[in-house]
Formats: structure tokens, sequence, C-alpha cells
């Protein structure tokens, strides 16, 4: 089973997103922000990372930056939960090695669709 | 697939709250560190998680209200824009008409449809005249343009170039997803892979890509669908997609007219705003109030500890059944070991179960900063809250209802106690009035202050008042204790204008009521011209009340302890009777009307043959005198039989509410023992109820026949 790290700190959204991640046929491990996913991700294996950039303690521009440096990491595809308004994060983002991003308002049919662009 | 998120709508619900409760107390300190950027991050934090989760609901309002909020708040963290006084204000009303929206929103799919409060719409117009530089722009939200489709469109046949740079791996993108997409969209007819840059072996570095494509593919999709699979590689390749069947190239200006921008006006059309001005908001809470969330949130090591517990309970259990399936006498220690352990878990389990109900009243007090801050604001005066003992738990429900009562004791603080800064200055005290709310435990019960360092009470004023209101005659001699406790009399006020902050003087009666309900109690100091403190003092939570149990005829009740006065012997000479209407005791000259909880609950024996009345007659009764909201009444009983602490369930879980009973207990030998309602059966007019209550009768008989089968 392919498994998916959400990394929110809205639990609500992290509810839904992990929702909606289960039905499309993925493990799921969730974190509350960038500092919290490390640690999860020394602990287990992830095929898609999926992350909100506004978080405290570490934020998702941040996470992407440390999950890029780590040799293993390199080519996971992460995917950001951004808000249009916000093209300036975006660009961090994709400066950062974000692989896609998804647009808020969280739209669960969107999420299972621009999964489809960025994992075979 | 069409995936459901309604079932998180709760949740979301919940957490925005919670978010507008931390953004309040984050606006008011703003007040002190205006450039507080560590602050106004956690704000706008709070302000985008709400419209996040807001548009995956659908509720439209909240996502445009949001938004310009916070736009606002971006402009605010990168200090373009100062948060002044004025701009606070703003931000607070923001966050009051936001819980109007989220209250409306409690019920299901409400809020998607209804129109834009108007306090909402005259709000964001005030936000955007703080931004200048963008007003206007977010009277126009522009949403994703869905583009139109036609039916029946037709084949065209494309060449799609795709030439990532060398770095496209480091960004996390598998080439073969795209081109499997693309090819989705159609019939590949042709696909070349261009291998020229691929290096020799030794020199090929793995994380690099060397390769790109150009296909040529048969599809009914628009150029800016099959563009669209490259989406988050545009920055990272070369791409072009050319139709290569049709001569003419599209125009330049044809790719924007495919994305039609849907613009919504914040105003709406003008219908829509008369229709949200007939709707106050005060009208949608009043419809959502009744599905208010019941839930709890509980620390995960409470959690983790009631796992644990009832682990060992289960291991204590197996070892018991163990030990009596193959009993020897020599294991009898052991068995009794496993049973003390038992024990032991089952007491501790019943204290945690407890405690997972027990709140911090710092999520009580919070919100006493705003009431506070609004009333400084609206009467002219400096007065500061300050909070100690916030981490002090307390039931829910008791936390829950004691909300009102809180609030008014600050308001009537603020309002009343506190002088406007010239009187202070000219008594001698600092400009600033001080509010100290307090929460500690005494004696295994919780105590909540409030105490001001304002006026204090003058106690001639409230003779004057009292006599005024005929409360008190002219030549009552009464010390300055009992002169002050006359401010809990219904009607009472000492204020000669009656003021919109505290409302009229009907506070402080209430508040007496509502903490006598739950089983408080109310005192009161103050010196004049000092200030003055009130003090709540209530039981740690309702489901556990110190009783005294009584017999009456053959059954056993219980009197929650803290209403009981006295209790007297009753000898006939006492009482007093009405005809048919009822008796009353005389005790000390003072009359206190009887009622006869055997008659009251028909637990008399039926029988009314010579021994049972000669029985009867040799039986010395007593009174247990009760008191409750100022009245004063009689519970005639057969006999007390002791005091404990029993645990409080819930009658009408099972049965019917009963006057007079506010549910029952299980006493150690199984039996149930109804619990009187004191102040139930003080609200009861005792000269017209002295008949049997059929319904009570009833119930009794059926838990006469309950057992406890659990705890």
């Amino acid at each position: 089973m392919r498994r998916a790290l959400i990394v929110d700190d809205s639990p609500s959204m992290r509810q839904m997103v992990g929702f909606t991640l289960r039905q499309g046929g993925f493990d799921v491990i969730e974190a509350e922000n960038g500092q919290d996913a490390l640690q999860k991700l020394q602990a287990s294996v992830v095929d898609l990372i999926i992350t909100d950039l506004n978080m405290p303690v570490m934020d998702g521009i941040t996470l992407i930056q440390h999950v890029r440096q780590q040799p293993a990491m390199k080519s996971k595809p992460i995917l950001m939960l951004t808000t249009e308004g916000l093209a300036a994060k975006k660009e961090q983002g994709k400066a950062a090695g974000a692989t896609g991003w998804i647009v808020k308002p969280f739209d669960p049919d969107k999420l299972l669709l621009t999964i489809t662009k960025v994992l075979p | 697939m069409k995936i459901d998120l309604s079932q998180f709508r709760q949740t979301f619900l919940q957490e925005s709250a919670d978010h507008l409760v931390s953004m309040e107390a984050g606006l008011l300190q703003l007040r002190s560190a205006p450039d507080d950027v560590d602050l106004l991050n956690s704000i706008f934090r709070s302000a985008h998680s709400i419209k996040g989760g807001a548009g995956s609901f659908g509720l439209n309002n909240l996502v445009r209200f949001t938004h310009s909020l916070e736009n606002l708040l971006d402009r605010l963290r990168s200090l373009e824009i100062q948060a002044t006084e004025a701009v606070i204000g703003i931000l607070l009303q923001s966050v009051d008409v936001l819980r109007g929206m989220l209250e409306a929103a409690v019920g299901p799919d409400s809020g998607a449809v209804a129109a834009m409060p108007v306090a909402a719409l005259e709000l964001a117009e005030r936000i955007e005249a703080l931004m200048p530089g963008e007003a206007g722009a977010f009277k126009t939200i522009t949403q994703d343009a869905v583009p139109q489709v036609e039916d029946g469109r037709e084949t065209k046949l494309y060449e799609v170039q795709f030439r990532p740079d060398q770095e496209l791996f480091s960004s996390g993108t598998n080439p073969i997803v795209l081109l499997r997409n693309l090819a989705a969209l159609g019939t590949v007819s042709c696909c070349h892979l261009h291998a020229e840059e691929l290096p020799a072996l030794a020199y090929l570095n793995p994380s690099q890509c060397y390769l790109s494509w150009t296909m040529e593919l048969a599809s009914a999709s628009e150029e800016h669908e099959l563009r669209e699979v490259f989406e988050f590689v545009e920055h990272l390749a070369e791409i072009s997609v050319q139709r290569i069947d049709a001569p003419e190239q599209p125009e330049p200006g044809q790719a924007t007219a495919q994305y039609p921008v849907v613009a919504q006006t914040f105003a709406g059309p003008a219908p829509a705003r008369a229709q949200a001005a007939a709707m106050p908001m005060a009208a949608a809470k009043k419809s959502v109030s009744g599905g208010e969330s019941s839930s709890i949130r509980v620390a995960i090591d409470k959690v983790d500890r009631l796992i644990d517990l009832v682990g060992e309970l289960v291991i204590a259990q197996v070892m018991t059944v163990q030990m009596v399936e193959d009993f020897e006498p020599s294991c009898l220690p052991k068995l009794r070991e496993a049973v003390a352990s038992m024990e032991r878990n089952t007491r501790e389990l019943h204290e945690r179960v407890m405690a997972v109900r027990m709140l911090p009243v710092g999520t009580l007090f919070q919100r006493y900063t705003r009431t506070v801050y609004d009333i400084a604001q609206a009467t002219g005066k400096q007065i500061r809250l300050e909070m100690d003992g916030e981490e002090t738990e307390i039931d829910k429900s008791m936390l829950e209802l004691l909300g009102d009562p809180v609030t008014h004791l600050i308001r009537n603080a603020a309002d009343h106690g506190i002088e406007a800064a010239a009187a202070r200055l000219a008594a001698g005290k600092p400009e600033e009035g001080l509010i100290l709310l307090k929460a500690f435990h005494r004696a295994g019960r919780i105590v909540i202050e409030v105490a001001d360092d304002g006026a204090g009470i003058d106690t001639d004023k409230v003779r004057g008042k009292a006599i005024e209101r005929g409360l008190i005659g002219p030549d009552s001699q009464l010390s300055a204790d009992q002169l002050r406790m006359l401010i809990f009399e219904p009607g009472f006020s000492t204020r000669e204008e009656i003021s919109d902050l505290s409302g009229r003087g009907v506070g402080m009666d209430v508040v007496k009521r509502n903490v006598q309900q739950l089983n408080g109690a109310i005192a009161l100091t103050s010196v004049l011209g000092c200030g003055s403190t009130v003090s709540i003092e209530l039981p740690l939570t309702l489901a556990i009340l110190e009783g005294l149990l009584v017999r009456v005829a053959d059954r056993t009740l219980v009197l929650p302890l803290l209403s009981v006065i006295e209790t007297v012997p009753l000898c006939d000479g006492e009482i007093v009777r009405f005809a048919e209407q009822g008796e009353v005791v005389v005790i000390r000259s003072e009359s206190v009307p009887l009622l006869r909880l055997s008659r009251y609950l028909e637990l008399a024996p039926e029988a009314s043959n010579a021994d049972a009345a000669n029985a009867e007659a040799k039986h010395r009764r007593l009174a247990v005198i009760v008191e409750a909201g100022q009245k004063k009444v009689g519970l005639v009983v057969d006999e007390l039989l002791g005091q404990q602490q029993v645990v409080v369930k819930s009658l009408e879980r099972h049965l019917h509410k009963i006057d007079g009973l506010m549910g029952a207990t299980i006493l150690g030998d199984g039996c149930v023992a109804p619990i009187v309602d004191v102040s139930g059966i003080a609200a009861l007019n005792l000269f017209s109820l002295q008949l049997p209550n059929k319904m009570s009768r009833q119930v009794l008989s059926s838990t006469q026949s309950v057992r406890a089968a659990s705890i």
C-alpha cells in the first residue's frame, strides 16, 4: 500500500486530507508541523508528502528544504497546500523543491486528481 | 469519486471557535505590543486556517470575509500598517462577526446559501478603507474559471515537446507520470525519445535528467488542458504544445479568453443585501443554539492513563477467574490480593474518569479580557483584568453554567465598581482600575473570586435604597454585612441610572440563584473606598454531592447536605395547620412551611389501620429545614440515616422528569435512592400542592424494582 505523510497544523485539515487519501487507497501518517514531519520521516518511508506552508515551529518551505537535502528523499513527490493570492509562497515552495501544489479551499476530488499528476 | 467531507464539519467548527478565542486573546495582547511579529503571525495563521477550512464546506461568506481580514493581517505582519487601537478595534469586531457566522454555520448546509450578514458587509468596507492601496480589490473575488466544455468536441492533432531541465528530479517529479497523463488525454500516434544528451555511463549523474520527448497526440482536449499536465514543471522544462492539423495558430489573446474571470462583489445584488439586513445575526444564532456541541477534549495523557488502568483491571480480572476455576484453599491470600488490586484499580479508574470531565477554568476566564476591554472602551475608564489560578480544574458542565454569573460579576465590577479615572486620582488611587479574577481550591471545593479596587459598597446608600424599595423597615437594625447582602435581593440596584453595559439591576439576585442551582454559595466583602470582592464557592462537580440520607416511610431518600440548615424534632404543638391547604412549623418565631415528603411522593403506608396510626404517633418525626433561593422549607422525614457522598445519576434518561427530584443514586447495598431537588421543592407552591403527585408514585415504584447492575 502506498503511504502518504500529511503535514498541517489544523487537525480538521489533516482529518479531511487523511480521509480523502485513505479513500484513495493510501496509508496515512500525520504530522502537525515541519519538525514533527521530519521526525515521522525518520521512522517511516513514505511515497508522498502533502504539506501546509503556514505552520508554527517549522513551516512548510523549511520542511521541503530539509527533505530535499536527504539523499533518500531527493526525488519524493511533495505537494504543498497553498492559498490563492499567496503567489510568492508558491514560488518559494517551487524553489525549495516542491513537486506540485494544491490550491485551497481543499477539495477531495481535486486532491486525488493532483496526486495522479505526481505519483505513478 | 465524490468524497463527502461533511462529517468533518463539526471538527472544523470547533477548531475555528478555538482559533477565534486565540485570535481574540492575541489581539488584546497586541494592544501592548503592536509590533510583535510573532503574535501577528499567529493571529494571521488563525484567520488563514479558518478560511482554508471554510472553503471545503462551501461556507463562502466566511471565506470572503476571512479573505479580506487576512489581507489586512498580512499587511500588519509585514508592518506596512500599524496595529493602532482603531485597527485592533476593527479586528476584534471582525472576530465577533466571524463567531456569528460560525454559529450560523452549525446546522448542516446552513451558511452556504445565507446572505452575508450586514455587520460583515460593513466591517469588510471598513477593513478595506484601512488599505488604501488595495481599495476595492477585495470586492472582486476571482474564482477558478471552469472552461466551457462543448459537447461533441472535434479531435485535434497536437505535437507536444517536453524538454526538462537536468534538475527536474530534484523537484520530485517523475517524467513518466507526466507522459502517461498526457497520453491519457488522447491517442499517441508517435513518441520520440531524445537521448542525445545522455552521457557515457561513467559521466552519468543518476540524479539528473538528460532526456526529452516529442509526442504526437490526437486528442479532443484543448491546448490548455494539455498544458495543464505540465502545470507543476513549467519552471523546470521547456514545453511546447502546437496543433499540427490546422494551419492557423491561435491568436495571442485567445488564451486569456479561455479563462473567463468570474467576478462577484462583496455587496451582492441589492435584494440579497436587503435580505441580509432582514436577518439579524441574533436570529441566526438562536436557531442553532440547540445544536451546540457537547464534545469534550481530553489531554492524551489522561486517556493513556485510563487505558493503562483498564489494562491492569483486565489482568487482575483474568487472574481472579483463573484462581476461582482451580481453587485451592492455599491460593486464598493470592485471591485476596487480586481482588484488592481490582478494587484499587476500580477506585482509581473512577477518579480518573471523573477527571476527564474536568477542564481548566482558564478556558472560561479568557473571554473576560474582552468583556473588560469592551466596558473600558465604552465608559472611557482604564481597567486592567488580572487572572490567577486559570489552571484550576472544574467540571465541564459546571464551567458552562458559570459563564453567565461570572460575566455579570465582572461587568458589575467594571461598570459599577471601578470609578472614572478622575475620581480615582482624587481618591489617591492609580488611574488604572484593577479587577482580579481568581480561582483556587478550598476544602475540596472550588472558589472563584472577582475582586475590584473600586469604590466599594456604600452601606448607607444600600440602606436608603432598601427602605425605599420596602425590602427592610425604616428602623431595622442590620449589620454592615447584612446590609451588603441586600444587593442580592431581587429588584435591588444601588445605581441611579441604568447602564447599557451591566443592564438593569436584575443582576445580583440572578447571579445568586444561578450559583445556588450549582449547589454553590456566594459571599461578598466590601470596604468603602477600597473595593469589593465577590466569591463563589462551588462543589468540584455536579456529578457527586455530599448527601444527607433520610428515611421516609420505607424508602431512603438523599437530601443535598449543602441546602440543609438544621434538623428539628416535630411536636404537634408547634405545627400550625391551615385546613386543606398546608401546614407550617414555627421555629424561633419564624414560620416555615412544611412538606410531608411521604405524602408528596406518596410513600405513606397506605393502610390507615390503628397499628400504623399508633406507630406513627409514637414515632418522633423530624423536620429537615432546607433553604433554596431565600425560601426555607421544612421537609418531614422519619429518620436521619447518615451522611455520605453520592454519585448523581439522571432519572430522565430512564424514566420521567419528576418535580421535586433531581436524580437518583445507588447506595452501597445496591438500592436506588432518589435525590431530592431542594430548589425545585422550594419553587413549588406548597399551599396548593399538597395533593399526591401521581407521576412520582409511578416512578418511585419503578425505581424500587430497579437494582443496580453496575456501578
